[in-house]
């Protein structure tokens, strides 16, 4: 473990900027809204912000993108194809735990199934991920009951945890290891070394005041998805709740479906555009036809929460695809965010 | 990583041109094929049941199941003008070029199944996908027992592929009951809907397997029936059909309950389709 000075951050973040596209949060100068995105400038990205809004899967799944161009000259016979270069260095800076295992998920799914999704592994070839302790939960947070937080304990090159005046360091890859080494960063002494659990410990026991309706008890959720012994009430109540916006999808670090359309361009040229979709919407699985198998939009809630912990989802992802960030809780307009629906589930089976 | 995966061309279209367009019934046509490319041509091994997506340059992509046998068959596309796609599909001339990703999907088995009857129950354009299956087993007319077809429309003109089916009569062994939903002037077989056909053909039950492939309010009567007649849920195979964006597996539109269609399907027996958690 080695310490990083906060007032060294800046050389810190500027280290990286030399090689890599730099993303975290950031706070937006008007609204304070805090938006994990591109920085411009290294010292756009504030480590101290809150949680941002949308989650970090945004560098390596888009929420659109061309995947191909493509032109075709009818006249001629003429086609050609040109998929798009997506690999370009990204480091991700900040990044909370939730997030970060949202991003394995993604990786597993996307990179670890009988195909290789080779749109996302562009993305994903060249990145540096600088993940940051929670050293304190948010309201909406529950980590602690998906088992993904408040600190990361893989897929990190670098691990920040903030302790006073310093941060402590802990290198995760090789990657990690040069960049401490290249920036001469002090060895922690025992006493600080042993602060990481004790902050670790700290975050976890405000879990209990600070963000107290958001328990998540989700192994019984998880037996009772995927044995589908839960009564079609539930269902039809969290339907009825639910606005089909496809918000809780869009900010969601582990969904990762998406709609392919090609765009035309005014110059003869077609761009195949990759877009965020969402379960929820009622287009979603409608055939040319009209023929809608999963018409009823309880039967389309019920796949979102299926697809976020069954069983056989989470062998997909090595382990339940909700991640416990609680941005769907944030979001939902209809107070169905994931704890909601699991606490719905719960209740059927205990009262 | 499996052949499946190897050969297939995954995201990246490979280019062929059409060949020759012919009307099959009201909203059919059928589109012949080859690769610009040869090397990617002779790459190109499907099995029966799988499917491809097609790209209409300038219009987008759809999933088609493909008709032709993996051996010794034209490379041709079978489709009803029913989207946005399709119907760009529709208005091509032969000499355009479209794009092909694929094979994608399991396939009906084929080995699994020598030495068995076949039965073959098809509803309207259902039965493009199990000509496939039907000009393959025909290839391979030896290493299998009683191959019926049971075949219903609505009505006559909806009657796909009839010029094949006047071919395979004149194999050996080979049965066809055809029907159409209601009575027309100078209709001389069978009315009704087609699982009125697994009662009257008389069917053969041990050592049988059956193929079925239609709309869901057919396959539901039609699965009703042979399990009537007394198959088994294993021996009776379909292969679904859902709104598909990429084909291999991560676009999670096609998934029904724990299966995505694209990769794990479209070919599933009725014992299988039974246990995925969610209505087909």
């Amino acid at each position: 473990m080695n310490i990083l000075e906060k007032k060294k951050v800046p050389e810190f973040i500027a280290a990286l900027a030399a090689d890599y596209d730099l993303y975290g949060p950031i706070v937006h100068p008007d609204s304070k809204d805090v938006l994990f995105d591109r920085a411009a400038e290294p010292g756009d990205i504030a480590l101290q912000a809150s949680i941002p809004y949308n989650p970090a899967k945004i560098p390596f799944f888009p929420q659109c993108e061309s995947i191909l161009g493509y032109a075709y000259d009818r006249s001629t016979g003429d086609v050609r194809i040109a998929p798009a270069d997506l690999v370009r260095p990204k480091a991700l800076i900040g990044i909370r735990s939730c997030d970060l295992t949202g991003l394995l998920c993604l990786d597993r799914f996307f990179l670890g199934q009988e195909f290789v999704d080779d749109v996302f592994r562009d993305h994903r070839r060249k990145t540096f991920i600088v993940a940051n302790t929670c050293i304190r939960p948010f309201p909406q947070c529950f980590c602690v009951c998906t088992d993904s937080g408040p600190s990361a304990r893989e897929g990190f090159d670098i691990n920040l945890t903030e302790a006073g005046d310093v941060y402590l360091v802990e290198a995760g890859s090789e990657k990690g290891e040069a960049l401490v080494r290249k920036l001469g960063l002090p060895a922690a002494d025992a006493a600080q070394a042993a602060l990481k659990n004790k902050i670790v410990d700290g975050s976890i026991a405000l879990f209990d005041e600070v963000s107290r309706e958001n328990k998540a008890w989700i192994s019984r959720a998880t037996n009772r998805l995927t044995t589908g012994f839960i009564k079609n009430e539930v269902w039809e109540y969290i339907g009825k709740q639910c606005f089909e916006c496809g918000a809780c999808s869009f900010v969601c670090p582990s969904c990762s479906c998406f709609n392919i359309e090609d765009l035309n361009g005014p110059d003869g040229t077609t761009d195949r555009c990759r877009t965020w979709d969402s379960c929820s919407f009622e287009g979603y699985t409608k055939m040319a036809g009209d023929h809608n198998p999963r018409r009823p939009v309880e039967d389309r809630r019920n796949k979102r929460f299926f697809c976020k912990l069954s069983y056989s989802q989470s062998r997909k992802y090595l382990r339940p695809g909700c991640v416990g960030c609680g941005r769907c809780v944030r979001v939902c307009p209809g107070d169905i965010g994931l704890p909601t629906v699991v606490t719905a589930i719960r209740r059927e089976i205990t009262e | 990583m499996n052949a499946k995966t190897e050969t297939a061309i995954v995201t990246i279209p490979e280019i062929a041109v059409v060949e020759e367009i012919t009307d099959e019934i009201d909203e059919v046509k059928t589109f012949y094929f080859r690769f610009v490319d040869e090397a990617a041509g002779r790459n190109f091994r499907v099995r029966s049941g799988q499917f491809i997506m097609c790209t209409v340059f300038g219009a987008g992509e759809f999933a088609v199941s493909l008709p032709f046998s993996p051996e010794n068959d034209r490379l041709h596309i079978s489709v009803r003008s029913v989207g946005k796609v399709t119907c760009a599909l529709h208005d091509l001339q032969p000499g355009d070029k479209i794009g092909i990703r694929g094979p994608f999907g399991n396939g009906f088995p084929f080995e699994e199944i020598k030495g068995k009857n076949i039965i073959y129950v098809a509803g309207g354009i259902g039965l493009i996908p199990l000509r496939s299956s039907i000009v393959h087993v025909l290839q391979h007319r030896d290493d299998f027992g009683r191959i019926l077809l049971l075949y219903g429309a609505r009505t006559s003109k909806d009657l796909m592929y009839t010029y094949m089916i006047d071919k395979w009569l004149k194999t050996d062994g080979f049965e066809t009951h055809i029907a159409i939903d209601n009575p027309e002037p100078g209709w001389t077989k069978h009315v009704g809907f087609v699982n009125t056909l697994v009662e009257r053909a008389g069917i053969p039950v041990q050592d049988t397997v059956a193929f079925v492939c239609g709309p869901p309010v057919m396959f539901n009567a039609v699965i009703r029936d042979l399990l009537k007649r007394g198959l088994k849920d294993e021996h009776i195979v379909s292969t679904l059909e859902r709104h598909m964006k990429c084909g291999i597996g991560k676009c999670q539109h096609c998934a029904i309950g724990r299966t995505l269609v694209c990769t794990d399907g479209p070919v599933y027996t009725y014992k299988q389709i039974k246990t995925l958690g969610e209505q087909i």
